[in-house]
């Protein structure tokens, strides 16, 4: 190890009940180096940072800080340390003003009293060093998540940090904001700062990083050079297995007699979606591709009685039905797991035991609840099958990882047998591992003959699991593929056939 | 580069129309219109003199006192039910203190400060550090300040100290010059000692909200709590001192309560608490913490006070339908409240980043 290392971290040991969330990981950050954190979810890198940030506390192991050892006691502790974080949720104070946000608790004073005056003149001379030309005046509400997410760095800046923690900072930002930010880590990392940076996405890191370290399961895989590894090795050696073990699917087996398991002709909705004409087979899985806006969320939303279709008829399981409400959708066997799954799925203060409850208890209605013995009974099957990550059923869903999150949800649908399920993004926001989980877990399903709708906005998913792919584009059905021979190409020149003029949206 | 030259600037005239005073500018508009209302309808009565609005002070400073506690209070997303509690145990206490025990007034005043200060303290930091809801701590400290009152007295005492007397009876009266001599107006318009105490207490309000740490400190924990912690503001301690100054205010209100009736009571100001709530949520202040401002609070206890008053001018009316419009009103701000705080939720929607590419 180099010796001039501004943070090293040695044998860092935590001990959390039943669990050794990190077992003896080193870590060392050079000044002026931004250095990438990555490992699946539940891999220890939260616990790494917190254990860095004070809020947990460490069982063995020491922190030095340019030579110096510290005990970091609580994220203010650390602050004042100079290590400042920046989280992926943005943890600064919506009522009050850009600028006060950047200077509350260290507010410059005049006379005994704040001097707001200077608070406005500085605020303003750091957002123009972000390049960004935003009235500092205005509540920070005001403005979208990557100015708050600017805002929040530009706070942990001006502390006069030397190590900059960015946990999962672009997960909400587009391509330019993105750039934008990458921007100012540059000048951050030429000004010497030490900048630990985490995230999903595996571009960035290579787009970023000098250095990166590896966590699987609370164990240091390793730490490398930039140049010294590929994509392909950073993902085995993340999950631990060859990245074409982990993706090794297989599409659906449909018999060409399988019986339609749902019929929609014509199907639409004023504002919404117009006339879209769906088949899908028992046991089959049919992908819905397509932009941000294109369409594909309507529609399953149309499909679910979520929004109410105005035209067109709707066959399930071979009968009629009028879909009013996604209870009646419920009822007659669909299910319906939303996009965002923080704010339609997941209820973050009922236990896992109760989120996978929910869905059937909803459907046999509440004069019959099920007892706690079924509902342990649900639970206990699901966390096993779907091999979710908790020491129990009862622990409360907001604190596991996102793909476990996920997978509660997913058990949450499974758990009501139905026969055709429609999936909105179910990967999204989770690492490679889980992703693959999920997929392998719809494919499984197909086998045991529910229907699957699979929307999602990464190409290559949609085209390794699905039967047929359908193309949406402008809330219309543009295209319908065999997944066997399709290629994202393909799909990709269908999108852009129309997105030349109504601009294409970053993806 | 170009760009950047205009945020160097900003006028006067948008940071008063900054979007964030709203509630405020709607208090005040409600109250111009009330007033002009009463002028138009009662101003044959005498609805416009000076009195008239004098007396929206003096009949209500011991409310406006207490509002300025609870509008902290509600600022960090807690609520103080003990205000009216605290405020009659004052009383109590000056009233015991003085008739019975034959103690000079102001040792149960430094007394009373000791006790209502203590119990906001205490109740403060069984909110923040048992992480007890401030409803049912505040609902606790109520039952003790009010079974309190009760231990000392059943009966109504009345106060004679010479010194409760020259305050209460001090008063600045309004002259204008006629015929080159200053007299009085007529009818005779006046502050007192409480309207005093009330305009401190909000000097003082205003000034620890807008230019202090501790009171920035109130802002962001109502905002995000969570966030404020993770900020490093010392969350705990703010909230405290919160409830510990709404402890002060609430034995100042007694104070001026006291020197108003000249009594104490154990049954005096009963409810007075959601009283004092009310002139602070239809001043703007969020009960969901955050938001809120004494300039707002100082026209919601004048709103709250006009009611009655016009109701008095009326004549005819029953003093119940002040309660009605009081309601009526408080229902009218917290419709508002969910109209803007809806619509600036909107706002974020459309304003997407203004970048200059260098």
């Amino acid at each position: 190890m180099p010796e001039n290392n501004l943070l090293e971290m040695k044998q860092i040991e935590i001990l959390f009940p039943g669990v050794k969330a990190l077992d003896k990981v080193d870590f060392s950050l050079r000044a002026g180096e931004i250095h990438s954190l990555l490992g699946e979810n539940g891999a220890g890198k939260s616990t790494l940072i917190k254990c860095l940030t004070g809020v947990h506390r460490m069982d063995t192991g020491t922190i030095t800080l340019q030579g110096k050892e510290i005990h970091p006691q609580s994220p203010q502790h650390a602050m004042e340390l100079g290590i400042s974080t920046v989280y992926q949720e943005v943890n600064l104070c919506p009522n009050l003003t850009v600028a006060e946000n950047i200077f509350v608790g260290r507010q410059p004073m005049r006379h005994g009293q704040i001097d707001w005056r200077t608070i406005t003149k500085r605020a303003k001379e750091l957002m123009a060093r972000f390049h960004l030309n935003i009235d500092v005046s205005r509540p920070l509400s005001f403005y979208s998540t990557a100015i708050q997410q600017m805002v929040a760095i530009a706070r942990a800046v001006d502390i006069k940090a030397k190590i900059l923690i960015l946990d999962e900072p672009t997960s909400s930002l587009d391509d330019n904001e993105v750039q934008l930010l990458f921007g100012v880590m540059r000048e951050l990392k030429a000004e010497g700062m030490g900048i630990i940076f985490i995230t999903h996405f595996l571009d960035q890191v290579f787009a970023i990083s000098d250095r990166l370290t590896i966590l699987r399961n609370g164990h240091l895989v390793g730490s490398f050079d930039i140049s010294e590894i590929s994509k392909v090795e950073l993902v085995t050696q993340m999950i631990g297995k060859d990245m074409n073990t982990i993706f090794n699917l297989r599409r659906a087996d449909v018999a060409p007699d399988a019986p339609f398991m749902l019929t929609a002709s014509h199907i639409g909705a004023p504002g919404q979606v117009n006339d879209i004409s769906i088949t899908l087979k028992k046991g089959e899985l049919i992908g819905f591709a397509g932009l941000l806006g294109s369409g594909r969320t309507e529609t399953a939303e149309l499909l679910f009685g979520a929004t109410r279709m105005t035209s067109g008829q709707m066959e399930l399981d071979g009968k009629q039905t009028d879909i009013k409400k996604p209870y009646d959708a419920l009822m007659r066997g669909m299910a319906f797991c939303p996009e965002d799954r923080k704010r339609d799925g997941i209820i973050g203060d009922l236990s896992i035991r109760e989120n996978i409850s929910l869905a059937v208890q909803a459907r046999r209605g509440f004069l019959h609840p099920l007892s706690l013995k079924e509902q342990n009974r649900l639970a206990d099957k699901y966390i096993e099958a779907l091999g979710i990550a908790t020491p129990d059923a009862e622990k409360k869903i907001g604190e596991l990882s996102g793909g476990n999150q996920q997978k509660v949800i997913l058990a949450r649908w499974m758990a009501t047998d139905p026969k055709v399920l429609i999936l909105d993004e179910p990967t999204r926001g989770i690492d490679i591992g889980a992703k693959a989980e999920i997929q392998r877990l719809m494919l499984e399903m197909c086998g045991n003959g529910v229907s699957v709708i699979f929307i999602s906005s990464e190409l290559d998913e949609i085209i390794r699991c699905s039967n047929r792919i359908i193309v949406m584009r402008d809330r219309e059905k543009v295209a319908e593929l065999d997944g066997e021979t399709c290629t994202q190409e393909k799909i990709l020149s269908i999108i852009a056939e129309g997105a030349a003029t109504a601009g294409g949206e970053a993806q | 580069m170009k760009k950047n030259q205009y945020i160097g600037r900003q006028s006067m005239i948008s940071r008063i129309l900054n979007p964030k005073f709203i509630m405020v500018y709607a208090t005040i508009a409600l109250f111009l219109i009330i007033y002009l209302f009463g002028a138009l309808a009662y101003g044959n009565k005498g609805f416009t003199t000076l009195r008239t609005f004098t007396n929206l002070f003096v009949d209500n400073a011991y409310y406006g006192i207490s509002a300025v506690g609870m509008t902290m209070v509600l600022i960090t997303g807690g609520i103080d039910l003990s205000v009216g509690a605290v405020a009659s145990l004052t009383g109590m206490f000056i009233a015991y203190g003085t008739s019975v025990l034959g103690l000079h007034p102001l040792i149960c005043i430094v007394f009373s400060m000791i006790v209502g200060v203590g119990l906001g303290l205490l109740m403060g930091w069984v909110i923040h550090y048992l992480n007890v809801p401030p409803f049912i701590t505040t609902l606790t400290g109520m039952f003790l300040a009010r079974g309190v009152c009760s231990l000392i007295s059943r009966e109504s005492i009345e106060i004679k100290h010479a010194m409760i007397d020259a305050l209460s009876g001090w008063r600045v009266n309004f002259m204008h010059l006629k015929d080159g001599q200053w007299v009085k107006v007529k009818p005779t318009a006046f502050i007192n000692f409480n309207v005093l105490l009330f305009i401190a207490v909000l000097l003082v309000g205003m000034y620890l909200l807008q230019r202090t740490r501790f009171g920035r400190n109130i802002y962001a924990i109502g905002g995000n709590e969570q966030s404020a912690k993770l900020m490093g503001l010392p969350v705990g301690k703010t909230k405290v001192l919160v409830y510990g100054f709404n402890g002060m205010c609430s034995v100042l209100a007694g104070i001026a309560y006291a020197l108003y009736v000249k009594s104490g009571w154990n049954l005096s100001l009963q409810g007075a608490e959601l009283d004092v709530i009310t002139c602070a949520v239809i001043g703007g202040t969020l009960l969901t913490g955050g938001v809120g401002y004494m300039i707002g609070t100082l026209f919601g206890v004048l709103l709250k006070s006009i009611i009655p008053a016009l109701i008095t001018f009326n004549g005819n009316l029953l003093s119940w339908w002040g309660k009605i419009a009081t309601g009526l009103l408080l229902l009218l701000f917290i419709l508002i409240q969910k109209i803007v705080v809806s619509s600036s939720g909107a706002n974020k929607m459309k304003s997407k980043a203004k970048v200059t590419k260098e």
